[in-house]
């Protein structure tokens, strides 16, 4: 390493003073930008104003030949608008061709020729995708309609990132949706997202050795433990049942499904209190999780499993029974699958002594509009066309995605189209408690314990009394 | 060369055309104007650096300071409050964080010295083949984190990976590494130190040949062993440059994001969240708390601040010691 000598002390103290001189005037300068950028008090409307907040501000929401609210092109915003410029930002629904983005695109500029809608591709995880709308939507711009999970509706209400669709929309319009579905999207008594396509828990079965053995789908949990020893101990597959309990959000997917069969629920009506421990239903559920894996039904590796583990482990015919979303089908289907032409669909199952059939849990998409958007008329009316039953149907027959509007679910060209829509009239659905602004941290509280004691590090009642304390604490502003 | 307080040598190392004297005189208006020149032409850039670097840290410290939400116009800041700070510290998981940060660092640091002494020694005595052997070394190092992170994730996995055959071997039953705190914590620190020990092999071994070979040819005339040369003679003399392998290897193990946040996700639970972990979800994926998340950022860019100025004042004590 060089050595720069014995400097005489004139010159250096010389150099050394600009060195620190530039160094102060770097960061007086920041403080200077950063004090006045951050002392915008404005009042926070709900309606499309621009950006005027902090130094992230500008952009606007795309080019736009429409004015403010309820003024646009001829209508109100009731979704009768005929003109506008729209940014629909979407993650990939499907990941082959085509695009359903695209095709429902064209159909809608189709039925609407003076409104143009251009495709903004979002990241697929859907964490990446609600940090870069939080980025965007906070810096006063974003896109105008935003295809976002169905868990976010309260956390971007609160935030005043989602436009109040009830403001808009008469009671007639959510109506049209499936049972479930709206509440799940309301939040402070407003809805805030328009449910676009949704998704749900199935039990994905091995129909050739349920027929083998002469088995019948099971209608209950122990039921579906008494036929997977069955099956395994003629070694007909590795596994019984695999689902999913690693430690992430799918975890409160699936302890959602076991925790209402057995009767209980997360969060009391006003969202601000836990309702885990107020009865037995929280341990009954965890504990029968926990003995899956106990008893050897379910692989020891599950409190790991997300869904690509548990469909691997079906696809190789490791496994009798198999709790997927949707997709879980045509993937079981596809080349390179062990078990083609071998899979049945079928509801959920419950407990004993609950009615059939059990719940599933609620996953999919809604759509939200950006309260920054200069063309609100315009975006209420896309809303409304992709939720209609023209959109719904090509979701369902073209994608088969499930669609959310009620009429078109129970269609009976829809219901005949694949195994899984034909199931979907049949089954329960259940949301996850997302009512509350901070459902991120009740999700991490619930998740982290019920991987724990699948995983056998907890018991299930510590597990469900750390979470009940972990979410009280977080309700109540403990916590960050 | 240690440290030590010898008259500068007749070839002072400046890079040429800078004498080191003081710009005073005729001659040196001219090398005067050429450093403003050189100033001039670096502003824009050091700008630009000013603007990226120290503005964000600025207004992060600010933020830590304030209460603060989003909305869709923007920030809202408000008052100044210490209770970013308080919430930090009354949170159980941020404690922890710092714990197992730091207890991370310390095992890691040491662990990696130990084998990468071992490893320069080695290459300092290879004549041919030192090249070959330093660049398969290095390609751990170089592999980008993310990318090696997935390699280890795939080695874990409890039904096809080739770490839990192998624990499997040893008597574990069906293991699920990555599924339990200590397991967790230990798979993290092999994937750690398999990336960074060719780091501070090479520079050790940097320093290792810069050492002048005449003292050691007085210890064997001595008759000194081995392992006398090494732990009296060679140690002492690397002291430096351990001491400059540490304050790397501490700055980065301090920031540990990417090895837990593809392997892990910070579980089980919060075993494996880091404080880097736990302010990247506080701000951008659980909380959405940008003000506490700020805190904790501040907090960890402080503690590493204090960490290394201890370090560098024992080590200077130490170093100045064993010199004089």
């Amino acid at each position: 390493m060089a050595s720069t000598g014995n400097l005489p002390v004139r010159s250096v103290w010389r150099r050394r003073g600009f060195h620190t001189a530039a160094a102060a005037a770097a960061i007086a300068t920041s403080v200077a930008l950063a004090g006045c950028g951050s002392s915008s008090n404005n009042n926070n409307s709900s309606t499309n104003t621009t950006a005027s907040g902090g130094l992230g501000g500008g952009g606007g929401s795309g080019t736009t030949t429409s004015t403010t609210l309820g003024k646009t092109g001829g209508g109100t915003a009731k979704g009768t608008a005929t003109s506008g410029s729209i940014k629909f930002w979407a993650s990939p629904i499907t990941t082959s061709s085509p695009d359903p983005r695209k095709v429902l695109i064209t159909a809608f500029e189709k039925a609407y020729p003076h409104i143009k809608v251009t495709l903004e591709s979002a990241p697929s995880d859907t964490d990446t995708n609600r940090s870069v709308l939080s980025s965007q939507i906070g810096g006063g711009g974003g896109p105008d309609v935003y295809m976002g999970d169905v868990i976010w509706p309260a956390q971007f209400g609160s935030q005043k990132f989602a436009v109040p669709l009830s403001k808009y929309l008469p009671n007639s319009y959510f109506n049209t949706f499936a049972p479930g579905l709206i509440a799940g999207a309301t939040y402070n008594g407003q809805v805030y997202g328009a449910p676009f396509f949704e998704d749900q828990g199935f039990l994905y079965y091995r129909k050739d050795i349920l027929k083998a053995d002469h088995l019948q789908v099971p209608k209950t949990w122990e039921q579906l433990v008494s036929e997977s020893k069955q099956i395994q101990a003629k070694k007909q597959t590795k596994y019984g049942y695999v689902f999913q309990a690693a430690d992430y959000e799918g975890a409160t997917c699936n302890f959602m499904e076991f925790l209402t069969d057995a009767g209980g629920k997360v969060l009391n009506s006003s969202a601000n209190k836990s309702e885990l421990s107020a009865n037995n239903a929280a341990v009954k559920a965890l504990t029968f999780m926990h003995s899956l894996v106990s008893s050897g039904v379910s692989p020891s590796g599950e409190s790991t499993y997300q869904e690509a583990n548990a469909m691997n482990a079906f696809d190789a015919g490791d496994a009798a029974f198999l709790r997927n979303w949707d997709y879980a089908y045509s993937t079981s289907q596809a080349s390179g699958s062990k078990v083609i032409g071998k899979v049945g669909v079928a509801p959920l199952p419950t407990f004993k002594g609950q009615s059939y059939p059990g719940y599933s849990n609620i996953g999919g998409w809604n759509l939200y509009v950006n309260p920054n958007s200069k063309n609100v008329a315009a975006d209420i009316t896309f809303v409304k066309w992709m939720t209609g039953t023209k959109a719904q149907n090509i979701l369902a027959t073209q994608f088969s995605e499930i669609p959310t509007n009620q009429s078109v679910r129970t269609e009976s060209k829809v219901v005949k189209s694949n195994a899984v829509l034909a199931i979907v009239p049949k089954t329960r659905l259940v949301a996850r408690p997302a009512q509350t602004p901070k459902y991120a941290a009740v999700s991490q509280a619930i998740y982290q314990n019920v991987s724990a004691a699948v995983g056998g590090s907890k018991s299930p009642s510590a597990a469900i009394s750390a979470a009940n304390s972990s979410i009280n604490s977080t309700l109540s502003g403990g916590g960050l | 060369m240690a440290v030590t307080s010898a008259p500068p040598p007749a070839t002072s190392g400046l890079p040429p055309g800078v004498s080191g004297r003081p710009l005073v005189g005729r001659h040196d208006v001219f090398r005067r104007q050429l450093a403003r020149l050189g100033w001039g032409f670096s502003a824009p850039a050091l700008i630009f650096i000013a603007l990226v670097t120290v503005f964000p840290i600025v207004y992060s410290v600010i933020i830590s300071f304030r209460h603060v939400l989003l909305y869709s116009t923007g920030f809202h800041m408000s008052g100044f409050t210490l209770n970013n700070y308080a919430k930090i510290i009354h949170y159980g998981p941020w404690r922890y964080a710092v714990a197992f940060t730091v207890g991370y660092t310390v095992v890691t640091v040491l662990v990696e010295l130990v084998l990468g002494m071992g490893i320069a020694l080695v290459l300092e005595r290879l004549s041919r083949g030192r090249g070959i052997m330093m660049a398969l070394l290095l390609l751990p190092w170089s592999l980008i984190t993310v990318i090696s992170a997935r390699l280890w994730q795939y080695l874990y996995d409890p039904s096809v990976g080739a770490a839990s055959k192998l624990v499997q071997l040893f008597g574990a039953h069906n293991p699920v590494i990555l599924g339990h705190n200590a397991s967790a914590i230990i798979a993290l620190m092999v994937a750690d130190i398999w990336k960074t020990t060719p780091f501070v092999a090479i520079i050790l071994l940097a320093g290792l040949v810069m050492l002048p070979q005449d003292v050691y040819e007085a210890a064997e005339v001595d008759g000194a062993s081995e392992w006398a040369t090494f732990f009296r003679i060679t140690l002492p003399m690397l002291a430096p440059t351990i001491g400059l392998a540490i304050l790397f290897r501490v700055l980065q193990a301090f920031g540990l994001f990417d090895l837990p946040n593809v392997l892990t996700g910070g579980g089980p639970g919060h075993a494996t969240t880091s404080l880097a972990i736990l302010g990247y979800q506080a701000m951008f994926e659980f909380n959405q708390a940008w003000g506490p998340g700020a805190a904790i950022a501040t907090s960890t860019a402080l503690l590493v601040v204090l960490g290394c100025l201890c370090f560098y004042r024992v080590f200077k004590a130490q170093a100045a010691r064993e010199v004089g």
